[in-house]
This record gives C-alpha cells, structure tokens and sequence, in this order.
C-alpha cells in the first residue's frame, strides 16, 4: 500500500503539475479539494482519466466519486479493490 | 480567487420567456429590434452597470473616443438585444441565413474517431452555430452554465432534441466531469464556453487586447489533458437575419510540457477571438471587468 501511495501522489503531481510540492507534502488524509491541495473540478477530471489510464478503472458513478477523490488514503483504498492493471 | 460579478443567466422568468417566443412567432423581429432599441436598450443603459464595462471596453481596451466610445456602448447593447431576440426567435422556429468559413476543418475532425472540442466566447450568438454545425457521425455536447433559468433550458432542449445536440451543465457536483469525460472516450465532440470562471475555477493569465485578463483553465487543460484537437467557433451577426460563423483550428505542440501546451492553446485562442473583436468589436457581450 505504501509504494502504491507514493505512485499516486508522484502521478498526481505530474499529471496536475503541482511543481512546488513532493509527494511528502501530501498529507495522506488531508482533503485533496477545497482548503487541502487545493484541486478544482477539472483536476478531478484528471483523477479520472490517472484511474483509467494507470490502474484500469473506469468511473461511473458522480456520487461514488465524491466519495474515492476525499484524500489520497481513500483513492489508493479504491485503486487497490478495483484495479484490473 | 476573485469572483467575477456575473449572475450567469437569461435575463427574464418563464413566462416572459414564453410570451417573447410566441410573440415572435407572429410579429416581425425588425419589430421587436426597433421597440428594444428605442426603449428598452436606453432604459438597461441607465439602471444596468453594463454600460461602464462597455464604455471601459471601447474607450480602454479598443482605444475609441468619447463620443465614439458612447456611441458604441449604445450599439453594442443594441446588438446584444437582437442576438437575445434571434434566439428567442429561433425557439419559436425562425430561420436564419447561416454561412460558414472553414467548415472543412470541422469535417476533417468529424471524420475521424477520436472526440474533439469546440471552444466559444459569449460573442455574437454561439448558440446559432447548433444547427448549422450539427454532426451527422457524433454527438456535440455543449457544456452550459448549470444554474441557467428553467424556461431556457427548456427550450434549448426543445430545439435541441430534433439534433444529436446534447448539454452538460456546470454544477456544484462532480456529474458534470464523468459525462465529459464519457463523451470524450466516446469520441463525440464537447463545446466549451471558455472565457468565464466562477469561484474557485483555476485560471489561465493570457494577453488579450495587450492587456493581461484571466481566462478559465479548464477547457484547455482538458484539451491538453488527452491530446485532443481543437477549434475555436465564433458566430457572428452579419445582418439583420444572417449570420457568419468562424471556424478555426487551434494548433498547440501536443507534445510540450502540459504547462506549455495550456498556455500555448490559450494564446491561439485569444489571439482568434480578439481577431474577431477587431472585426466586429460591437458584439462583445462580456458585461463585467474582464480586465483586471
């Protein structure tokens, strides 16, 4: 789970060039919109296509996204159940 | 971040919407032009703060004289009433002379499968460009502002459900993304309006009109984000029922950085729309400080 973690946040501050800040800036359970990283909605787009293209997992559901995108803990938890690569 | 003071719908309830749509279907709209022009525009001139960010546009920005800059405020506000009328005629069936240039960079994307974006600016009267560049092979999604007024929506999906015209609308939540998205590995072709942000929308610095103005970074990072082509539609008014709608490719090196290839595609699409503005610089309908 830590190396899978720490993929993560290398692959989300890559694909969001996120220049100023390492993978140990982010917080595990620090909220990833609003007043934690700071995201918007188009980056939550990114998200989506990083689950699609990196581990195969395509989202459908609004709702159930709200939900993996709270923090990285929660997404790395969601990669990890439902990864198909 | 900013928030840029613009209330983001059709001016208006339902039951005026209503009332302008079936009164067009009986009255000229020459008729109702000259009725708005003459009392309508002078009215909005003097209780509407339109009229200072018009004026600080043509006097500041394109660099007009006083009396010229006045003057053009007037138009300017005229012009847009029309474009409102030519819409709300369009729901109530009026046709329009539609004239296309570069229609083939759209039939060249068309053709392939991969999606690709439309990206507009509230100029002239985008909503025009519906019909006359439906496709026959994919589906256009225009994502559109989600809290527009009901009767409007209405009617767009009216007009809309006759063409393989679909609308995503900005919301709070995240739905709006996955049907982007959806659209996009679809194939299909997404239509951004791209020149105005609300709240925390992160935002891209361009020059525009030799003067900085921040645009949102949303549409050219999801350009950027899967590679896709893009082109920039602008549809002009003409004349009174005529309409000219631009069609331009903007080119971006897809293989630079994606800080590069933002910035890159948000400079080719500022430099089109302010070739655009310096033909027809009456039908800017930006009405708040878009410069800072």
């Amino acid at each position: 789970m830590e190396e899978l973690i720490q993929t993560l946040k290398e692959q989300i501050i890559d694909a969001l060039n996120l220049e100023e800040i390492t993978p140990e800036d982010i917080d595990n359970d620090a909220p990833l919109f609003g007043d934690g990283l700071g995201l918007d909605s188009i980056d939550a787009l990114e998200l989506i296509v990083i689950l699609d293209r990196f581990y195969g997992i395509k989202l459908a559901n609004p709702a159930e996204g709200k939900e993996i995108f709270k923090n990285i803990n929660t997404i790395a938890d969601y990669i990890s159940k439902n990864r198909t690569k | 971040m900013e928030q840029k003071n613009w209330a983001g719908s059709t001016y208006g309830n339902g039951w005026m919407h209503k009332m302008l749509i079936r009164s067009l279907s009986a009255i000229d709209v020459r008729v109702l032009y000259l009725f708005s022009n003459i009392f309508v525009v002078p009215v909005c001139l003097v209780l509407n703060r339109s009229r200072k960010t018009a004026w600080n546009y043509f006097r500041n920005i394109h660099g007009f004289g006083r009396l010229k800059s006045a003057w053009m405020t007037y138009l300017n506000h005229c012009k847009f009433s029309e474009v409102v009328i030519d819409r709300f005629a369009m729901y109530a069936g009026r046709q329009f002379d539609v004239q296309v240039e570069g229609m083939e960079h759209f039939k060249a994307l068309e053709s392939r499968d991969e999606a690709f974006l439309h990206l507009s600016s509230h100029i002239g009267n985008y909503e025009i460009a519906g019909y006359t560049l439906a496709s026959e092979k994919k589906m256009i999604h225009a994502v559109v502002y989600g809290y527009e007024k009901a009767s409007v929506m209405e009617n767009r999906n009216n007009m809309f459900s006759k063409t393989n015209i679909g609308m995503i609308a900005m919301t709070e939540d995240m739905s709006y993304l996955f049907e982007i998205d959806k659209a996009i590995c679809k194939g299909d072709i997404v239509s951004f309006p791209s020149d105005r942000y609300m709240g925390n929308t992160k935002t891209i610095e361009c020059e525009f009109f030799g003067k900085k103005a921040k645009f949102p970074a949303g549409p050219f990072t999801v350009a950027a984000m899967r590679g896709l082509d893009v082109l920039a539609v602008n549809v002009m008014k003409v004349g009174r029922k005529k309409y000219q709608i631009f069609v331009t490719p903007l080119h971006y090196d897809k293989e630079a950085p994606r800080k590069k290839q933002i910035a890159e595609l948000c400079g080719a699409y500022v430099a089109e729309l302010e070739k655009r503005l310096r033909e027809y610089p009456e039908q800017w309908y930006n009405f708040f400080d878009f410069w800072d």
